[in-house]
Formats: C-alpha cells, structure tokens, sequence
C-alpha cells in the first residue's frame, strides 16, 4: 500500500488553505513528514485479517488527527447550541428530502432520511411514478458510499495537490487555447444520463465549441437495445413495459426481478399480477446462470447466452406460424408450448430481452410483441442520448488527435473493454481530466483527476425509465469537497464560481421560484414523462436482421454479467454491498466462476477451484463454483471485482478482473478454453446446504382457480373436498392452525405486531437484507468471519434447490428472520431476562442485559440470532458514524441481536400518534423490510385490526407458520409460493 | 447393602485391601512418605510441564476475554462448543469423587479408603476446572460474572429461574461447596499427623494452621465422624442432581438431539463412568510411583473396573434409547438428527463414540484384563475420550444442522479452543501434582482403622 494515512482534506472550492507555514512554503516535505511519522506499516499486514487491516487504518487516521491538531492549535472557538431554532430542525426528529440516484444514466426517485443533517438511510418516493417508494438493492448501500473514507478529496495534477481556483484557471486558460480550430482537440467521455440538465450544458458546449467530439462509455449501456429498436422501427425508441397487463411473460436473458437497476418497476408490476388464480401470470425464462427471475419461472430454460438468439428465433418462427430449431428438445418443447401461450394471451403477453442481446434479438422480440398485439409494451423516445462508441475514442486517442479530454464516465481504465488499452492511452493525453470519487485506477492514468461529489451531495436532475424528470438536491454539503458533472463541464465554459444550485436553477428558469420549489420538494417534474409513440414494425428489415444472425460456434462460453452488488465494480469499496450474498449463489466478497455441475466435472473441477479461463489469446484465473440450473458448457463471472489498483481499500483482494475477456464490449463468446490451476481459497458462501430434505419449510403448491383455507386435516381422514392431487395444499394446511397446548391462549388486548411473507412474490433480490442493515446499524464483519459462518444480516434470504442439481425442477427463495414467536423458545432458556416478550408480542432484546451465552441462538428452532462474537463496530473515529441511526442501539461485542421488526419505527409511530390523539393506523408506517421490497413480498402490520393488511394477508389460504408443529407460534407467517405451470409442458 | 465386590463377583474371594504389614507405623510412613521425601525429578518434569500447561491456558482465557468469544470456532448455528463440550466433561469427572467418597461411605463399602481422598482431589480440582467454562464462554464475562446469581440488586433485576443455565449455578456452587468441605474435612486428622510428624517449622506451622487444632481427642473423633457422616448425605443427592440439572441444559431446550427425558439418568451414569475412568487413568501411574501398592490394591482397581463396565452398560442403554426414540418420535427432525448423527459430516466422531464408551469396557469382563494395569490404563483413557466425544457429539451434531437446511453450517474449533482444553488438563495436572505432595493421597487415619478392623473380623 503506498497510500499514508489519509488526512483530512486541505484544499477545496475557493480556498487554498494551510495548517502551518511549513506546510504552506513546502507541501511536499510537510506530507513525507507526516507519512515518515505514521508508516503506513503495509509489509507486517501481510496475512492478517481484514478486519485488523481496517482498525489499523482507523487508528492510524485518527492517531494522524490527533497529532496534526497538537502540533497546530488552532485559536480556540466556541460551539453554541440553537438560541433560535431553525425552522424546520427539531433535534432528534428526522427530516426527509426528495432526490434521485442514477444507475447508468436513469433516475430512481428516493426519499433520504437526514438527522441535523446527517442522511442515514434512503428509501424510495412514494409520489415516483417509476419508484412507487421502492429502490433497487444498490440503492439502499448508497448512503454507505456517501461516508467512504476512501473517497478522493483532492483535486491532482499528476499527483501534486491543485486548489479549486487554481484548477479552474487553468483549465479555462487551457481550454481557451483550444477555441481557435472550434475545439478540434477536445473531447468528452461520458457516461450516457437522462439528465435534461446535462443536455443543457452539452448544449452550451457544442456552441462554444462545435468540433468538439462526444464519445459514451457505461457498463449499462442500452445501445443494443435502441439498435434493435432501429432495425425494426426504424429509428431507435425505448421500450416502456406495463407487466400488469401481461399473464404471459417471456423473458430472455432478461432479469427483470432483481437485477439490472432500471427493472426496478417491472419486479412490482409483475408482483401485482403474481396473485394466484385465473389472472395469476406465467413466467417463461430463457437464460444461462440461474438469476432471481430463473428462479421465480414457471418454466425455466438454460443455455449458452450465444444460444439465446437461437431460441428467440425459433420462438419468432413458431409464432409466426412456423418451426424452427431452439437447441436440444426441451427447448423445442418449451417453444412450441410457449408459442401457443403467446398468441393465445389475447394480447396479455409480452417478450422481453435483455441488453446484453444483440439487436436482432431485440428486433425479433419487437416483431413477436407486434404479432402477439402485446398490450404490455408501448415506445417513446429514448431516454439516453446517443454518444459516438468508445472505439472511435481509442483511434482518435492512438492518433494523438486529442489534446483534452473530460472523463465523466465511470472509471473507463477499468470498466472499458481491456484489448482498447484505453488506460495507456489516457496516460499519452496531455490533458485528461477525469472526475472520479476515488483515486481509482483511470485516476492513476490521466494528468488531471477531481475528486466527484456524492449524488446526495450533488445537485442536478435525470430522466427516469418513463421519461419522468426526477430533480436531485444534496442532502449534506460535499464531505471531501468533490464537484458534480455540471460544475465540472461548466468550469470548462469559464463558470467555474458557479455552483451546482445554479446551474440546475437557470436550466429551470422557466419555473417561478414557488413553482421550482414544488417540484423540488416533490423531487419531480409531474408529466414529464414521454409522450407514447406508435412506430410501425419494419417486417423486411426484422427478418433481414435474422437471417443475418449466424450460428454461435460450439464450445465453451464465457458469459459476463454485471454484478448483482458491485453492478460493473462502482460499488466495489461498499462493504454493506461486498458483504451482501449473492442472490442465487449466497457468495459474498468475491466473484467465481459459475457453472453447471455437470460442466464442472467435465473440466475436472469443483468448488474453491482455481480454474484458467483463455479466450482469444487472452486468460484469467478465478475461483470455481458449480452452480445448480447454469446452463452446459457456459460459465458465468461477473464484472466489478480484481479492483487492486485503487485507493479504494475495502475492494482489495476481492475476486477476480474479467476486463481481459471482454474484448470489444462483448458480453459473451463462445471458445474457451477452461483447465484447472489449482486450489483456491475457500469462497465465504453464506449458506451451506440447498436442499431442503423433504421439510416443509419452503412451501409450493400448484396454481388453482382458487385456493380456500381448509379446517386442519385429522390424520388419516382427508379435509373436506380434498382430492389426490391436492398433496401439496395439504401439506400448507399441516402447517396451519392452531396448536395443542396445556396453557390458555395469552390475550394480547392492544397492538399485535406480526408479519407475512409471500413466497410467491420474493424474488430473492436482497433489498430487504440491505435495508435491514442500513435501518438498524447491523455491521459489517468481513470475508474471514463469513467463512465462519458468523455474518450478521438479521434476514437470511434461505435459497432452496429441488430435483436435478443440473436443471432444477424449483428453485426458492425464503427470508428467514425471527419470526417473533408468541412461545419463544429463546426466551426461558436466557438466565438473566435479556430476551423477552413485550404485551403487543414482540421477541425483544435487551442488549444491555445480555451477557451472550447464547443459549437463546441453540434453542431457536429457525436459528436467525446473531452474535456479535468479535467487536464488529471497531472504535475508531469514522466518517461512516454519522451515517447510522441514531434511533438504533449499536451493539456491542458479546451480545445477541436480531430482528426487532423495526421497534424503533413502531415506537416513533407510537410517538407521533398520541401527540396528535389517535390510534396508529394501518399502513402509517411498517418495517424497512417491507418499506422497500420492490414485489410488495413483505407485510407488516398490527393483527389486532382485523382489516389490515397483514390481517387479510395472515388470513390467506396459503398462508402457513414455518416448523408450525413446534408450537412456538409465530408472527410472522410466510404464504406458499405458486406454481403456475403450462400443462403443456411436462418437464421444467 | 451387601459388599458390591461380593455382590459382582461372589464366586471369588475377596482379597486383603492392604497388603504387607499392616501396624500402624509402617501404615503411615508409607502414606505420608512422599510428602516426606525430597521433591523428585519426575515430579518437577511434569509439574514444570502443567505450570506451562497452565500459563496457556490463563493466555486463552485472557486473549478470549480481551479479543472476545470470535477467538474460538463457535458460529451461528454452532453457538456452543468446545466451552460447554470442557464444561460437562469435566463435571463429569468430578462425579466418581463424590460416589467414592460419599455413596460408598453410607453404603459401608470398606474398600473406598484407600482411594477416597485421592477422588475427591480429583474432584475438586475437576469442577474447579468446570467452573471456569461456564463464565468464560459468555460473551461478556464481566456481568455473566455477578448478574447470574441472584444478588439483591437496587433494580431490582433477578436472574431468570425458569432457564436452566440459572440452575446450574446453583447446582455447580454447591456442589463445589460441599466437595471441597468434605475433602477437607476428611483430611484434618491427617493434616494433624502432619504437623506432629514435621521437623521443619514452616511446615508445622503451616500444616498446624490447616489443621485447624487437630488433637485426636475422643470428642473430636465423634464430632469428626458425625459432621463427616452428615455431609456425605449431603454429598450423596448431589451426585445426582448436579449432572442431571447440567443435563437439563439440553434436555429442556427443543432441539433435536437435545430435547429428551432420558439425559438426567444417562448424564448422571455418564459421569460416573468417566468419573471412574478418569481414577484410574490417574491411580494406576500414581500408586506406582509413590510407593503405594500395598494400600491401592489391584483388588480396588478391579472393584473400579466393575463400576466402569456396570455404568458403560447403563450409558449403552442410553445410547439405545436415545436412537430408538428418534425412530419412534416419527419426526422429520429427530429422524433427520439421526441421520447426521450416523451418516453426517461429524458421524466419524459418533462411531469412534460407540468404539470408546460401549465396546472398549467390555473387555472388563476378562478378569485377567479387569486386573492388567496397562490394559485398563489404556481402556480408561479410551473412555475419557469417548465420554469427551459423547458431549461433543451432543453439542455440536445437534447443532451444526436443526431444523431448516438454509441455517445449517459446519464448526471447526480454532487453535485457542484447543489451548483451552489442553490447559484445563494441564492445570488440573498441576493442581494434583501438588496435592501429591503436600498431602497425604490417602487417608492414613482410615487405613489405619480399616486395618485395624481387619485384624479384627477379617474383612
């Protein structure tokens, strides 16, 4: 590491400032002194945990701090508290601001929670049309990328210190110099936004300078997407999807339940139409590793990525009236089936594709819709600007023909395919300037790096999926003085005093003040969304297209996903993200190779495995894990990990870089050579076994024109209307009802908090366990304390795989937390009272009282407490503490925790409702869990209101109490999941 | 109550519990002689060996209090280990003491004097060992130290009685209680012959204060007998209760493998069984070297190798109930539990279980092997062993996977679990070395009545 110890920040917007006169006349000296006096001591490291790395550092920060204010005293000043309260800050009342997050360019509307302040936790924005108050998973780590320590906090000319004035001087100096042949020599990277603001400005700069050349780079790009658009419309559009117009959903190569950010509304429509019935949707999917929508299909194919064309061909063919070749039988199989679902829909269906198809995928899907008269798809402009290709950039680049370049685009050293060499070549620019919220490795290679604002330190607006303006205003002022885009490009037209407020406020300037407030307020312009176009589908040019479409070569694919967590690595220092298990694989700190087990012991190889990956000449080496539903002959790794380079520590030693297979963007190609190098590490996989040996834990049953709540079956009689095939209810109706007890029924007279899960809606996409551990400070333990089995999410998402490990018959997700039991096992087993029930039934913890024997962890049947075995909040001073809730008790080491169902929201609601005389309503509030799950899978609520939402929920025929014969019962009831199966099709 | 020797074997007769001389001067010196002798150089080789032993084992204790309970391999679902796994087995041990001592002694069992006083050592120095688990495991010990007795506190918070970790603070302090009174009880009379037979004058004053005004008059003879009469009634349903209340801490709990009503009886046969074995282990070497063969006669080993063989049949039977009920419950979970048991990651450790407590004792039913002082060291240990594995396979199989797949995991102890374990031998070595000697190992004032008994009836 030849980072020291970061200090804290010494040159920022409008100042050049000083701590002593030594450091003002010799900078240099003044920094080795400090570094030659707190080593950063990397060499002893070697080997030792994570964890240990971490507090180190932390104490190195702060011992850097304490000394660095003994040894310059500043005059002493006075703190006063509030004479005059502020308006609208009462202390210990949180405040909420509207704002959007960007993920590839589009808006997500959210709500951010601030103390005096501090934000602490993001949730989406009710009045969003696309958000409806939910996030993506990321979302919810954001507010622990706002507080990374690791974030740059100074501008840097080739490494040396540059104040903000200094910069903007020069830059407009420089960039003057470059007007004279209409900026011929500048150019922009940038990552695709639909940012109206953005637009504007890119306005303003092509007048000014009118030769100067736009080139895009984004790991999300939509390019294929609008190409296929082209080809089959003729122009590009976006798709805009209604899911709940559609009972028959085909997606291929499309996760659009939990991946890819932007699918974020089609996880809720699909929910909404997921109840089960006659209306209840049926889920085709087609794709190669197993993903949260593999594992909520109704019928499921594998195959190569490659292949995927071949079958969207077969399926373009069959509804058109003819046949064509998908692959093996099943595919066949599945097509024709689908086909005939397909048109017999009466236009309720649809076929989506992913973005990582080529475009004549997407054009095919376009024709089907068409045929299929899909009410679910309608088009609009596309909300991503067109820039020229990063391609085009690196021969520019080769031939010296750029002079200044302005990296916005996520660190393209990194994310941009390896064979462009693109990090050399912005070495050779003699002025390159990137805007990057770390010293990552792009930072390395160009001569000008400024540090970025966080977005909830920005200003400035986006477009999202619909079109729907979302405006972003900041909730903190920059921690480490970093800038926005807009403030970066407006210093190149000579605004550099201008900040971002200003910017965003004249782009505006046609809204009044109070009309501009509103809207920021809302954090949204209503109506902005695009207006629906009615493109003709080009026939001739569709069927061109695919005729075109050649053959994938057999053999062995590789196949590059965006990470679920880290997306294309952005979110690579984001512990709560490094931490969090893999939706399928339940991986955590790291990224493998995936692939079919089968596949696995053709190569030789199993898990923990270090496996040589060659494609074209080029080769990396990553750890092996066979995953049950991959697709033959393919394996899988995502982007985003192997970030060494970086200052960006948390990322270090976390998996493996796949950039040098992605030569030319591609996602995936066939050709591969694949041998064994060895063992590897043991990957920290947080669960351990994937079947669920013949329990009823996570239940299934088959859809049903209705489903009734049946009186308990006695054993050997069959309930009433029962026939054979109804097997799988009468397994729910086991698990339902009350159960024998010597004791009368303890009589709640209040509030009884519970909870249902439905089964049937979880996709398993992790929002939950991330805003479970923003909302109530869970820590963060790391790789080694995984491995041991020791990570603190107080949800564990439970994935269970049936039938043939190759191509499982179902795969099924199951949050799994404390269930809140009315008879707790955990609670007379603890010998000192530090686990008991309160009168509305909660499980409670009282960490102050425990003593950690954990008796209550061994006699809790459903084993969701965790112990804080080691100290996982390190006692350093951390940035990162002001993002946690104050609301919230931090544990210290040696006591138990668990899922509280959020006690602090019920008492904060409790709070609020007798101060203004009236009984807390149903839906007031309800749990972070259920806040933010995108299908609505979580209810919380009181019991005692027998129309609430969890009431009717709890009441639902398929509702079922887990390990229901222990008698512990629970609050918190899951409800089975439904299969809603085409009787076509036997197999899958 | 017949002779229990009589009453295994009636056919053989029974031998002399002492043997050689037997007047009273020779009876002493040989009991007193190696706290007499210079110290020698094998018991400064194994002493300075369990002093370092021991230095480890307050090391792993620190560390684990300073670094907390991460140090060792528990997990969730694995939340108890090695701790609780030492924790049993000890106490365990502790329980041949107390049956030697206190049982025999009601029941008139002539030939418990000659080992009383050396099983009771064991004893204490096997709960002290015990004791220090319970507190260390917690993960605050510095309140688990006072808030789990039930002391007056202003706010008016007890501990919770319903759990029966509660119980087993009570069950193990008294037990201790009780045992170290009666070990010292039963040692005054020989403390006084001590401090009357020493020449140096520390050690008269030291064995004088111990001896706390020993002089052998008639009143303190019957007051002697009657307070040591009453204490092993005392002691005699603690034998019982303690290992029955520690296996309420599994019995009461629901998990599968736990939650069953035959513990109380098996635990309580278990501890005897490794109680004895653990006597043996330690006797065997002991009346070797100290010189003293002619009062631990192989007819006392033999006598103890009836028990441990009698005990293994009833802890097999427990074994057989347990696996029966778990077929017989129907249950997917006890089933389940079953299967790990036999068939699971850890079923090697259940196997080598069955090798060690059901099928190495019944070699004792040889009567030459009964009498082979290397064959039944050897089987002891294997016993000591598998009694350890017993509670292993208790704790951890149960554990490592319950009721939902989803939360099971795998448990690997770490290098402190395994310092902690051995330093708890090693300081229980030490403790013993040092009993051996300072004090008489054998109680010279009932050998010598028991011999003066024999020359009277003959027993």
């Amino acid at each position: 590491m030849s980072k020291r110890a970061p200090t804290p920040p010494i040159t920022g917007p409008g100042s050049e400032q000083w701590r002593t006169t030594e450091e003002r006349d010799n900078p240099k000296a003044f920094e080795n002194a400090v570094a030659a006096e707190f080593p950063p001591g990397a060499a002893e490291l070697d080997g030792s945990s994570r964890r240990e790395f971490m507090q180190l550092i932390g104490g190195s920060l702060a011992l850097a701090g304490v000394t660095q204010l003994a040894g310059c005293k500043d005059p002493p000043q006075h703190v006063l508290p509030y004479n005059v309260k502020p308006t609208d800050v009462t202390p210990g009342r949180p405040l909420h601001y509207a704002t959007a997050l960007t993920y590839g360019g589009v808006a997500n509307g959210v709500i951010v929670t601030a103390w005096e302040g501090r934000p602490t936790k993001i949730e989406g924005n009710p009045d969003h049309p696309v958000a409806k108050g939910k996030t993506p998973t990321v979302a919810q780590a954001d507010i622990l990328s706002l507080y990374d320590t690791d974030r740059a906090h100074e501008i840097k000319h080739r490494g040396a210190g540059v104040g903000w004035v200094t910069f903007c001087k020069t830059i407009r100096t420089h960039v003057e110099t470059l007007k004279g042949d209409g900026g011929a020599k500048l150019a922009f990277l940038a990552e695709a936004s639909g940012s109206p603001l953005l637009a504007s400005m890119q306005k303003r700069l092509q007048t000014e300078f009118p030769k100067a050349r736009w080139y895009g780079h984004s790991s999300f790009s939509m390019d294929e997407a609008y190409e296929g658009a082209k080809l089959a419309f003729g122009r590009p559009l976006e798709t805009q999807l209604d899911l709940t117009k559609a009972k028959v959903v085909v997606t291929l190569d499309a996760d659009i339940l939990g991946g890819w950010p932007q699918w974020l509304a089609q996880q809720r429509q699909w929910a909404e139409r997921r109840a089960p019935g006659v209306t209840m949707n049926r889920l085709y999917v087609a794709e190669t590793q197993m993903t949260c929508t593999g594992m909520m299909a109704d019928h499921r194919v594998r195959s190569r990525a490659s292949d995927i064309a071949r079958i969207a061909r077969a399926l373009h063919a069959a509804v058109a009236g003819g046949t064509g070749d998908a692959g093996d039988a099943k595919a066949n199989a599945w097509v024709k089936a689908l086909a005939k679902d397909l048109l017999g829909a009466g236009g309720e269906a649809v076929v989506i594709v992913g973005p990582r198809q080529p475009a004549a995928v997407h054009a095919m899907a376009h024709a089907i819709n068409a045929t299929v008269k899909s009410q679910a798809v309608s088009y609009t402009a596309p909300i991503l600007p067109s820039y020229e290709p990063l391609t085009a950039l690196a021969e520019e680049l080769k031939g010296g023909r750029v002079d200044t370049l302005v990296v916005t685009a996520w660190n393209p050293s990194y994310s941009a395919p390896a064979d462009l060499g693109l990090g050399k070549l912005l070495a050779k620019v003699p002025n390159a300037i990137y805007l990057g919220t770390h010293e990552d490795e792009t930072a390395h290679d160009v001569a000008w790096f400024v540090p970025r604002a966080h977005e909830l330190e920005s200003w400035g607006d986006a477009r999202s999926i619909d079109g729907t303006v979302t405006i972003q205003q900041p909730l903190i002022t920059p921690l480490y003085h970093g800038i926005c885009v807009p403030e970066l490009w407006s210093a190149l037209l000579g605004e550099g005093g201008v900040g971002g407020y200003q910017l965003l406020r004249s782009s505006y300037a046609h809204l009044d003040e109070i009309g501009f407030q509103i809207r920021l307020q809302k954090g949204l312009i209503e109506g902005s969304a695009l207006a629906k176009e009615s493109p003709t589908l080009q026939t001739a040019s569709v069927t061109g297209a695919v005729d075109k479409l050649a053959a994938a070569p057999s053999g062995i694919e590789v196949n590059i996903v965006p990470d679920y967590k880290l997306l294309d690595g952005r979110y690579a220092n984001n512990v709560w993200l490094q931490e969090l298990p893999d939706p399928v694989t339940k991986l955590t700190w790291d990224n493998a190779l995936l692939l079919s087990p089968a596949t696995a012991t053709k190569l030789g190889l199993a898990r923990n495995d270090l496996a040589e990956v060659k494609l074209a000449g080029q080769a990396i080496t990553a750890s092996v894990l066979p995953s049950p539903g991959h697709a033959d002959d393919s394996v899988t790794i995502t982007l985003g990990y192997g970030r060494n380079l970086g200052t960006e520590t948390n990322a270090r030693g976390a998996g493996t870089d796949v950039a040098p297979l992605r030569t030319a963007g591609r996602w995936f190609a066939a050709g591969a050579t694949i041998t064994k190098a060895g063992k590897g590490e043991k990957l920290a996989i947080t669960q351990e076994h994937w079947a669920q040996e013949g329990r009823p834990i996570a239940l299934e049953l088959n859809n049903r024109p209705s489903f009734k709540r049946l009186p308990i079956v006695e054993e050997g009689h069959k309930g009433h209307g029962e026939t054979e095939h109804d097997e799988d209810l009468k397994t729910v109706h086991e698990q339902q009802g009350p159960v024998e007890s010597m004791y009368q029924p303890h009589i709640y007279p209040g509030f009884k908090w519970a909870m249902a899960i439905d089964l049937n809606k979880c996709t398993g996409c992790n929002a939950c366990v991330i805003a479970c551990v923003a909302e109530n400070n869970i820590p963060v333990v790391g790789k080694e304390q995984v491995r041991k089995s020791r990570e603190m999410h107080w949800i564990r998402l439970d994935v269970y795989f049936s039938g043939d490990e190759n191509d499982p018959s179902s795969v099924q997700p199951q949050p799994m937390m404390c269930v809140h039991c009315e008879k707790a096992p955990c609670e007379y087993v603890c010998p000192v009272n530090a686990t008991v029930h309160s009168d509305e039934g909660l499980n409670e913890m009282i960490y102050n009282r425990c003593i950690g024997t954990r008796y209550c962890s061994n006699n809790c049947p459903y084993k969701v407490r965790r112990f804080n075995f080691l100290d996982y909040h390190p006692n350093v001073q951390n940035v990162a503490r002001m993002g946690m809730n104050p609301d919230v008790t931090v544990r210290s080491r040696g006591v138990m925790e668990k899922c509280t169902y959020c006690v602090q929201r019920i008492e904060r609601a409790r709070i609020d409702a007798r101060v203004a005389g009236r009984e807390i309503a149903d839906g007031e509030f309800t749990s972070a869990c259920a806040q933010v799950c995108p299908s609505k899978a979580i209810t919380f609520g009181s019991l005692h209101d027998k129309t609430s939402e969890v009431s009717r929920a709890q009441d639902d025929p398929r509702a079922y109490d887990v390990l229901h014969e222990l008698g512990t019962r629970p609050r918190t009831v899951h409800l089975a999941r439904v299969k809603n199966k085409n009787p076509e099709i036997n197999n899958g | 109550m017949a002779d229990l020797a009589r009453t295994i074997s009636p056919s053989i007769t029974p031998e002399p519990l002492i043997e050689g001389p037997d007047d009273d001067l020779t009876l002493t010196d040989s009991v007193f002689a190696p706290v007499w002798k210079p110290t020698a150089k094998g018991w400064w080789f194994l002493f300075m060996i369990c002093l370092g032993g021991t230095g480890m084992l307050f090391s792993a204790i620190g560390w684990t209090v300073y670094k907390g309970i991460g140090v060792w391999g528990n997990n969730i679902p694995v939340a108890w280990a090695f701790g609780i796994i030492n924790f049993v087995w000890w106490i365990g041990i502790g329980h041949a003491g107390t049956l030697i001592s206190a049982i025999l002694l009601l029941f008139q069992q002539k030939w418990r004097t000659s080992i009383n006083r050396f099983s009771e050592a064991m004893t204490l120095f096997a709960v002290i060992c015990a004791a220090l688990y319970p507190v260390v495991h917690t993960g605050r010990p510095w309140f688990a130290a006072y808030w789990l007795f039930p002391y007056p506190s202003t706010l008016g918070i007890w501990p919770q009685f319903r759990s029966p970790l509660t119980w087993d603070v009570f069950a193990v302090s008294t037990y201790f209680t009780t045992s170290l009174l009666f070990w010292y009880l039963g040692l005054l009379p020989d403390l006084a012959a001590l401090r009357d037979r020493s020449t140096g004058k520390w050690s008269q004053r030291l064995y004088g204060i111990f001896s706390l005004g020993w002089r052998g008059a008639g009143r303190h003879w019957r007051d002697y007998m009657s307070a040591y009469t009453l204490l092993a009634g005392v002691a005699t349903p603690l034998v019982v209760s303690v290992h029955t209340i520690v296996s309420f801490d599994f019995a009461t709990a629901q998990l599968p493998g736990w939650h069953t009503t035959i513990f109380p009886p098996y635990f309580v046969a278990g501890a005897v069984f490794s109680g004895f074995a653990m006597v043996v282990t330690l006797i065997v070497p002991a009346r070797e070297f100290l010189g003293l063969k002619n009062v631990i006669t192989l007819r006392h080993l033999e006598a103890m190798n009836k028990v441990i063989l009698a005990t293994g049949w009833i802890v097999a039977y427990g074994y057989a109930v347990e696996i029966f009920n778990d077929w017989y419950s129907g249950s997917r979970y006890e089933l389940g539990h079953l299967h790990e048991k036999m068939l699971g990651p850890f079923a090697p450790f259940f196997w080598m279980q069955m090798f060690c407590n059901v099928v190495v004792p019944q070699i004792f039913w040889k009567r030459s092997l009964r009498r082979s002082l290397l064959v039944m060291w050897i089987a002891s240990i294997f016993v000591n062993i598998g009694m350890w594995l017993e509670r292993f396979n208790i704790i951890v199989i149960s554990l490592h996977r319950d009721f939902i797949p989803g939360s099971w995991a795998a448990y690997a102890p770490t290098i402190i679990d395994v310092s902690l374990f051995v330093g708890t031998i090693c300081f229980f070595g030490m403790n013993f070395l040092l009993f051996l000697r300072f004090v008489p190992s054998v109680a010279a004032n009932e050998v010598k009545e028991l011999a003066h008994e024999m020359r009277h009836t003959h027993v």
